[in-house]
C-alpha cells in the first residue's frame, strides 16, 4: 500500500512540477509583466494546501476508485484480486433485488428531498430575523448557531431522550398531557426519517443562518427604501430585494446542503441502528466496508455515489445559472 | 530569486528532517522473529491489545496482570506492553482499529476479540492456529474454547450467561411463586408466559426482554437462546447455509414466542431502560454484569439479594441460554516465533489470572479451576450451571457480522412484521452474504 501511494505521489508531483515549469517557462516566453520569480513563488505557495489536497482527496479517491474493481475484504489485505465491474454488477442487483441497498437509496432520496427545503427554509428565517435591529437579536444568533458547534453525536443522544419510546419520553409525555399514546417514534418506519428530518434541519441551519446574513448585510439599504418610495409592502420588497440579492448565496447554501444532505451518516446510526427504513447510503457504505469487511463492494458504491452527486449538483449550477 | 532559493533550502531542510525522524522512529528496539526487542535491556516486547479502557474496573484488572507478568518474566527477558482502546457502540471502535491494524501490518502480537468473531478472523488468517501450542489439560480447563474448523484460535478471558432478573418484593406482593424454576428445573415457555400473565393483571410490566437493543450485539446475544430452545437453528454446521435454517419452522417458533410476547403486551420496545431498576417492571432479561449493578446501585429498590433472584432461560423442545465473551487471541503478525506470546497468552488465562478479572468484572471465570464457591440459588450459581448444563454458542459462521444484523433487524420488527415474510428476507440476505464470502 505504501508503494502504491509512493508512485501515485510521485506522478502528482512530477505533474505539478511539469505544470509548473511550463507555465513559467512560458510566462518567461510571453514576457508578462509577472517575473519569474513571482510566478515561481506562487506555486512554492501552492504547495501545503496540494499536500492536503492530494493526502486527504486524490489519494482515497484514487484508491477507492482502485478497490471498487477488487475484491478486498478488510481481514485479507493481502489477498486482493481484480474482479473487473463484478462489484459493480453486484451493486446493480441489489437494487434490482430491493434489497438494504434499494432501501438506502430511497431513505437518502426522501432525506435529501425533506432536508433541504426545510434547512435552507429555516436558515433564511432565522436570518431574516436576527438580521432586524431588535434588542437582543445576537443572543439569538448565538443560540441559533449553537447547535452547530455541538457535535452530532450529543445532539443525537439528546434526541434519543426527547423522542424515547416510553412513557416518560420528553415528547410523549408533553403530548400525554393531551391523552396521546406513547409513540415509538423511531421505530415507527412512518415517523422515524420525518424525525431524523427534523433533528439534522435543526442541527444545521444555524451555519446556513451565518451565510444568509452575510448575504443580507450585502444588500444596499437604498433598494429597500427606493422599493419603499414605490409603495412596495414587506412582502414585495423581499421578492423584488431580498431575494434577487441573496440569489448568489442561496446557490452555494443548496449546493452545500444537498452534498451535506447527501452523505447523513451519524444520525441514523445513533438513533434507530441498521434498519431498513432509516438506513442512508453512507450508513449502508460504513456497513458493508467496516462491518462486513467488503471494500471493494463499499467503494463500487461509493463511486456510484459520488457520480451521482457530482451529476446532480452539476445540473444545479447549470440550472442556476440559465436563470440568472 | 534570493528568497526563492532560501525558501527552497528550508523547504528542502525540512524534508530531509522529516525523513530522518521517519527513518530513527524505530530507534530503540530491534525486531526480532520472536517480538520487538528492547536493545537496551535486551527485553523481548510482547504487545497486547484489550478492547477496554484502562481505567475502567476491568482495565485496571488487565493492567494489574500485565504488571505482575513482567515482574514474574523479568529474568525471562519477556516484557509485555499493552494498549488499551475502549469499545464504542457496539464494539465498533475496537473492531475498527483491530482491521486497521491488518492492514497496515501491525497487529499486535495478542489480541482481544468477541467470541462470534472466531470464524471470520480463523478464516483470515488473522488468528493464528495456537491448537499445538496450548496444553491439552489446559485446554481441557476451560467451560469453552474458540475452535473454527476444529482447530483452536482463542482462549476466553471469562465466561458470560444471563438470565431473567425478578423483582422479588413484586413477586411476593402478588403471591408468584417461582422457586421450582431452577437450571436442573427450568420453566417451560408456558409457564413463562403464566407468570408474565399474572403481573401484566396486577398492573405491572411483565418483562423487559430487551428487545429495544438493536443497534448492537445486546438484543442478539441474550435472544438467541429462545429460538434454539424452541429447536431452530440459525445456520448449517458449516456455516455457509442459512436457507432453510434461518427461516425453518422451528427457527419461526421461537422467533414466534417472542412475538406472542410483545402481542400479548408483556414486554415492548418501549420499557425504559431504567424502568427495572426503578421497580416498575417484574423481570429483566440480562447478563452476570447486571449483578454488580444491583448489588451496589439502586438500593432505593433493591437494598439486598432478599429483593432481586435471577431465573434461568425457560425451556421449550430443548433448554438453551447465551454464553461467550472476549477472548484472546494470537495473531498471524510478521513475528513466526510465538513462543513469548504463548507465555503471556498461558499467563493471562490462568487460574489466578481469571479469577483476579472476574472478581473485578462479576463475570464467571473462563477456567474450571476457579474455585468458585458459589452459593447454591445465588444468582452467581445459577449463571454458572446454566453455562454448564445448557449454555449453546451463538453461530459459528464468517458471515456472523450479517447474521446479527439479520437477527437485529427481525427483532426490531417482530412487533408489527410477520415472522415468517420477516425471516425469508434476511434469510435470503444472509445466503447472499454466506455465498459471497463462500467465493
Amino acid at each position: 500500500m505504501t508503494g502504491s501511494a509512493l508512485i501515485i505521489a510521485a506522478v502528482f508531483v512530477a505533474g505539478f512540477v511539469g505544470i509548473a515549469i511550463y507555465d513559467i517557462a512560458t510566462s518567461r516566453r510571453r514576457k508578462e509583466k509577472y517575473r519569474f520569480g513571482t510566478v515561481a513563488t506562487a506555486y512554492l505557495m501552492l504547495i501545503p494546501a496540494l499536500v492536503l489536497a492530494f493526502l486527504f482527496v486524490l489519494l482515497p479517491i484514487l484508491y477507492s476508485l482502485g478497490y471498487a474493481f477488487t475484491d478486498y475484504n478488510l481481514l485479507k489485505p493481502n489477498n486482493i484480486k481484480y474482479v473487473g465491474f463484478d462489484q459493480f454488477k453486484k451493486v446493480f442487483e441489489e437494487i434490482g433485488e430491493k434489497g438494504t441497498l434499494y432501501h438506502a437509496l430511497i431513505n437518502t432520496l426522501v432525506f435529501v428531498v425533506g432536508v433541504v427545503p426545510l434547512q435552507i427554509g429555516l436558515a433564511l428565517l432565522l436570518a431574516l430575523f436576527v438580521n432586524k435591529p431588535l434588542k437582543g437579536s445576537k443572543i439569538f444568533k448565538v443560540c441559533f448557531f449553537a447547535p452547530v458547534v455541538i457535535s452530532l453525536s450529543v445532539t443525537s443522544f439528546l434526541w434519543l431522550q426527547i423522542l424515547s419510546p416510553s412513557e416518560s419520553g420528553l415528547l410523549n409525555s408533553l403530548l400525554g398531557i393531551f391523552g396521546a399514546e406513547p409513540h415509538d417514534w423511531l421505530r415507527d418506519p412512518a415517523t422515524a426519517m420525518p424525525c431524523i428530518i427534523v433533528l439534522s434541519a435543526w442541527q444545521g441551519c444555524g451555519y446556513q443562518m451565518l451565510i444568509f446574513l452575510s448575504g443580507l448585510t450585502n444588500i444596499r439599504q437604498e433598494l429597500y427604501e427606493a422599493a419603499s418610495l414605490d409603495g412596495a409592502g414587506a412582502w414585495r420588497k423581499f421578492t423584488l430585494v431580498t431575494w434577487p440579492g441573496l440569489r448568489s448565496t442561496f446557490i452555494y447554501i443548496i449546493i452545500t446542503v444537498f452534498i451535506g444532505a447527501c452523505r447523513i451518516l451519524t444520525q441514523p446510526m445513533l438513533m434507530t441502528g441498521y434498519q431498513n427504513h432509516t438506513v442512508t447510503l453512507s450508513y449502508y457504505m460504513y456497513q458493508q466496508g467496516y462491518s462486513y469487511r467488503h471494500v471493494g463492494y463499499s467503494s463500487a458504491v461509493a463511486l456510484l455515489m459520488t457520480i451521482v452527486i457530482g451529476t446532480v449538483t452539476l445540473i444545479q449550477r447549470r440550472a442556476f445559472r440559465e436563470k440568472n | 530569486m534570493k528568497r526563492i532559493f532560501n525558501f527552497l533550502l528550508v523547504l528542502t531542510l525540512a524534508c530531509v528532517m522529516a525523513l530522518c525522524s521517519v527513518a530513527c522512529d524505530n530507534g530503540g528496539t530491534n525486531d526480532t522473529d520472536a517480538g520487538e526487542v528492547d536493545t537496551a535491556t535486551g527485553n523481548t516486547i510482547v504487545k497486547i491489545m484489550f478492547h477496554v479502557d484502562e481505567k475502567s474496573t476491568e482495565g485496571q484488572a488487565y493492567k494489574k496482570r500485565i504488571e505482575a507478568f513482567n515482574t514474574a518474566y523479568k529474568d525471562r527477558k519477556i516484557k509485555a506492553s499493552a494498549t488499551y482502546k475502549a469499545r464504542t457502540v457496539g464494539a465498533a471502535g475496537y473492531e475498527t482499529e483491530l482491521l486497521n491494524n491488518q492492514v497496515e501490518g501491525t497487529l499486535a502480537d495478542i489480541v482481544t476479540f468477541d467470541a462470534p468473531n472466531t470464524a471470520a478472523y480463523a478464516d483470515s488468517e488473522l488468528l493464528y492456529d495456537i491448537t499445538s501450542l496450548i496444553p491439552q489439560d489446559v485446554q481441557n480447563d476451560f467451560y469453552s474454547l474458540n475452535t473454527y474448523k476444529g482447530k483452536l484460535y482463542g482462549l476466553p478471558i471469562q465466561e458470560s450467561s444471563a438470565g431473567f432478573f425478578y423483582n422479588k418484593k413484586i413477586f411476593r406482593e402478588l403471591g408468584i411463586d417461582v422457586s421450582a424454576y431452577t437450571v436442573d428445573n427450568p420453566w417451560t415457555f408456558d409457564q413463562f408466559k403464566d407468570v408474565c400473565g399474572r403481573l401484566k393483571n396486577a398492573g405491572v410490566t411483565p418483562v423487559d426482554m430487551r428487545i429495544d437493543a438493536t443497534k448492537d450485539e445486546t438484543a442478539t446475544y441474550l435472544l438467541y437462546p429462545f429460538i434454539y430452545a424452541a429447536g431452530g437453528e440459525f445456520t448449517s454446521p458449516d456455516g455457509y447455509t442459512a436457507t432453510g435454517y434461518f427461516n425453518s419452522a422451528a427457527t419461526a417458533d421461537g422467533f414466534g414466542f417472542i412475538k406472542s410476547l410483545i402481542d400479548a403486551g408483556y414486554t415492548s420496545y418501549k420499557i425504559g431502560v431504567t424502568d427495572f431498576f426503578d421497580g416498575r417492571v417484574g423481570m429483566y432479561l440480562s447478563s452476570g454484569w447486571t449483578i454488580p449493578d444491583l448489588d451496589n446501585k439502586y438500593k432505593a429498590v433493591f437494598a439486598s439479594r432478599e429483593d432481586w433472584g435471577l431465573l434461568p432461560y425457560p425451556k421449550s423442545v430443548n433448554a438453551a441460554s447465551a454464553t461467550g465473551s472476549w477472548s484472546f487471541g494470537i495473531t498471524n503478525n510478521h513475528h513466526s516465533d510465538k513462543s513469548a506470546a504463548k507465555e503471556l497468552l498461558l499467563w493471562l488465562t490462568s487460574a489466578e489470572s481469571s479469577e483476579a478479572i472476574t472478581t473485578a468484572t462479576g463475570m464467571i471465570p473462563a477456567r474450571k479451576a476457579v474455585n468458585t464457591d458459589y452459593e447454591a440459588g445465588s444468582p452467581e450459581y445459577t449463571l454458572l450451571k446454566q453455562l454448564e448444563t445448557s449454555g449453546r454458542q451463538r453461530p459459528v459462521t464468517v458471515a456472523y457480522p450479517t447474521f446479527s444484523t439479520c437477527f437485529n433487524q427481525v427483532i426490531a420488527a417482530l412487533g408489527t412484521g410477520n415472522v415468517m415474510e420477516l425471516l425469508n428476507t434476511q434469510a435470503s440476505t444472509l445466503q447472499r452474504e454466506m455465498d459471497n464470502l463462500k467465493g
